[in-house]
């Protein structure tokens, strides 16, 4: 209790870049036709460089490269290519189903880590849609595609106000329908706690999209279990509670258990090429932007 | 009322004080529905592995809390067991004690008053009697006394003390007369509100007889066919009174002269079990009582009355226990995590700070 507020003071200070938007990358090359800061597919005027190409190839004497012309022995002449700059779609597919209000996740760090997502897709010229879902898609708790300025206040207060209820993941698969119709890049925030054959149903609908699975935990839980106590533990989305009599031997069991079923998330993600982002406790910014810049 | 008539007829051994306060019992199954816990709300349960001694502490915690709720409210009812009367196997008999108190009682074997180291008959059969019932733990015995009428002095009871007590009082000055048959009539229908198949004894302690009439006769002729008894007669014979066991010589032996023999001869014809002891001195009268010692052992039932026991003091230690019980497990109540609060308040500042500065 008397460390309260010191976490919060905490929290404050990490809070504070949050208006320095991260960079991100694209393993592939965005369609489309909004000019961005990725690079895209065919060929551009501008933009980021590809590679020489003879004139012939590509008679646009205005991109001529006069140095590597110079240098080539064999006096062929050289046009620079670039690859055209593409806006491409951010997502953020929220799962606010009941298990998600443990920890405060919603109001905390996902919150933090969709605001911060909307910020860096509105200053790269990308759009940032919000899908809040939990048995159904919550239309009070998203909002449609959009670039505008103050995009990021818009998604933190959204996501401030919605309170997480209900179960399943029928509005994940609502929403994994609404998604633009190109490839965009998703963010798929859950706590992941669901049968792994409706995980794989979910990536399935998801299948068009690059989809970086934001994985919700609290370290606290199974680093700061009590060794001995009885806890009354209550589901947040079923509500059944009952009594568990903590002993090393049984923590122990819950902790295997728990990291069972990480090691069954990550196979599961792994099989789809896909790599999970644990948003731990709060939003590790470091962490984050590393992630992001790896693609 | 009414509730009272359904608590008495659901039990007959158990009783309340207050039934009204039994309605209670239905909240001995909130924690069935309550914890007294406080919930802590987890993701999902799923990763919580399980445990089937969590399961059997879960158990046993709400059971102690109903078992806490239904004692207290016993106790506050004031549970308590009936009266009851415990039907118990021993060794021994129903015996009546019928002891005279005539006058002549008072005086020594020699039927004089008693002096120097004489003693009357009436001490000489107290002490010895005293000591007889010593023996006997589990006889029941009453005591009836007669002289000129009968006098029921205790019925079949027992409680020793009170018999030896009305014992120790037949040393006391004695009245005028001998009427034996009445006496023995009382004695008789000491038996008569006990249905018991036990072994039933007359022991008629007397150093005279006088006469029955012959419709006591008759009547008691009547009461030991229905009653079946031993008799034992405890002749304390003074000196110079005739035996009941002489015979005079022919013309002296009609009852009015000889009314020992003839109460001897009497109960002789009564068709049960007799025995008759004639003490000279008070050895004999010692080694008469040995014998009845001896012959009155056969297995007896005895109902022994046990008085109402009180079990609310037991159910407030029941209630007592049991809330210890949840006491312990309430101080070993821990969070889900050692370090966190539950639930961190005042999430809704997190945000707020920077959101200002981003703005």
């Amino acid at each position: 209790m008397s460390e309260a507020p010191g976490t919060h003071h905490a929290q404050a200070r990490v809070h504070a870049p949050l208006h320095a938007p991260l960079a991100y990358r694209l393993r592939w090359r965005p369609e489309g036709v909004f000019p961005g800061a990725h690079p895209g597919h065919g060929e551009g005027m501008e933009g980021e460089f590809r590679r020489l190409v003879p004139l012939l190839r590509q008679p646009d004497p205005r991109r001529l490269d006069l140095r590597a012309s110079l240098r080539d022995p064999f006096g062929d002449l050289h046009v620079r290519q670039f690859a055209p700059r593409r806006a491409v779609a951010l997502a953020a597919l929220v799962d606010v189903s009941g298990s998600m209000r443990f920890g405060e996740a919603v109001r905390g760090r996902v919150a933090d880590l969709c605001g911060l997502l909307a910020l860096s897709a509105v200053r790269a010229g990308d759009s940032f849609a919000l899908f809040s879902c939990d048995a159904h898609l919550r239309d009070e708790a998203s909002l449609p595609p959009s670039r505008r300025r103050g995009l990021e206040e818009e998604v933190r207060q959204r996501l401030m106000a919605v309170r997480p209820q209900g179960r399943g993941t029928g509005g994940l698969m609502e929403a994994a329908e609404r998604l633009p119709a190109r490839r965009s890049l998703v963010f798929l925030v859950s706590d992941f706690l669901i049968p792994l054959d409706e995980l794989d149903r979910l990536l399935d609908a998801l299948w068009r999209h690059d989809v970086i699975p934001v994985r919700v935990a609290d370290s606290a839980l199974e680093d700061a279990l009590p060794r001995w106590g009885l806890i009354e533990i209550a589901d947040l989305e079923s509500g059944a509670s009952r009594l568990v009599f903590m002993r090393p031997g049984l923590r122990e069991r819950w902790r295997t258990r728990a990291r069972a079923h990480r090691d069954a998330l990550a196979h599961s993600f792994a099989r789809r090429g896909l790599r999970d982002f644990e948003l731990n406790d709060r939003l590790d910014h470091e962490a984050l932007a590393r992630r992001l810049l790896e693609g | 009322m009414n509730a009272a008539g359904m608590a008495a007829s659901l039990t007959r051994d158990w009783g309340v004080d207050q039934p009204w306060l039994l309605l209670l019992l239905a909240l001995a199954l909130l924690p069935f529905a309550a914890t007294a816990f406080v919930r802590r709300g987890i993701a999902s349960t799923l990763l919580v592995p399980d445990d089937a001694l969590s399961k059997a502490v879960s158990l046993g915690l709400r059971l102690a809390g109903s078992v806490a709720i239904a004692t207290i409210v016993l106790g506050l009812a004031g549970l308590h067991q009936r009266e009851q009367a415990i039907v118990r196997q021993g060794t021994g008999a129903h015996l009546v004690l019928l002891l005279d108190r005539s006058s002549s009682m008072d005086n020594s074997f020699a039927d004089r008053a008693p002096s120097g180291d004489q003693e009357a008959k009436s001490v000489v059969a107290k002490r010895l009697l005293v000591d007889f019932i010593g023996r006997r733990p589990r006889d029941r015995i009453a005591v009836s006394a007669f002289s000129t009428s009968p006098m029921p002095i205790l019925p079949l009871t027992d409680h020793h003390d009170v018999v030896r007590a009305a014992i120790n009082a037949i040393d006391r000055p004695g009245l005028a007369f001998t009427d034996v048959g009445r006496g023995l009539a009382l004695a008789l229908d000491s038996f008569a509100d006990d249905a018991n198949e036990s072994s039933r004894a007359i022991l008629l302690v007397s150093d005279g007889a006088a006469l029955i009439d012959r419709r006591v006769q008759e009547a008691l002729r009547d009461a030991v066919i229905r009653t079946p008894v031993h008799l034992y007669w405890l002749f304390l014979r003074s000196r110079g009174s005739k035996g009941i066991f002489d015979i005079p010589p022919p013309g002296e032996d009609t009852p009015q002269a000889n009314p020992e023999r003839h109460l001897h001869l009497f109960l002789q014809s009564l068709g049960v079990p007799y025995e008759a002891f004639e003490a000279t001195s008070p050895q004999a009268v010692e080694r008469a009582i040995a014998e009845i010692d001896r012959q009155e052992t056969r297995p007896l039932t005895y109902v022994e009355r046990v008085p109402r026991r009180d079990f609310a003091h037991a159910a407030f230690a029941a209630a007592a226990v049991a809330i210890g019980l949840l006491l312990a497990a309430k101080l070993g109540e821990r969070a889900l995590t050692r370090a966190m609060p539950a639930a961190p308040a005042g999430a809704g500042h997190t945000g707020a700070a920077p959101m200002r500065r981003a703005a």
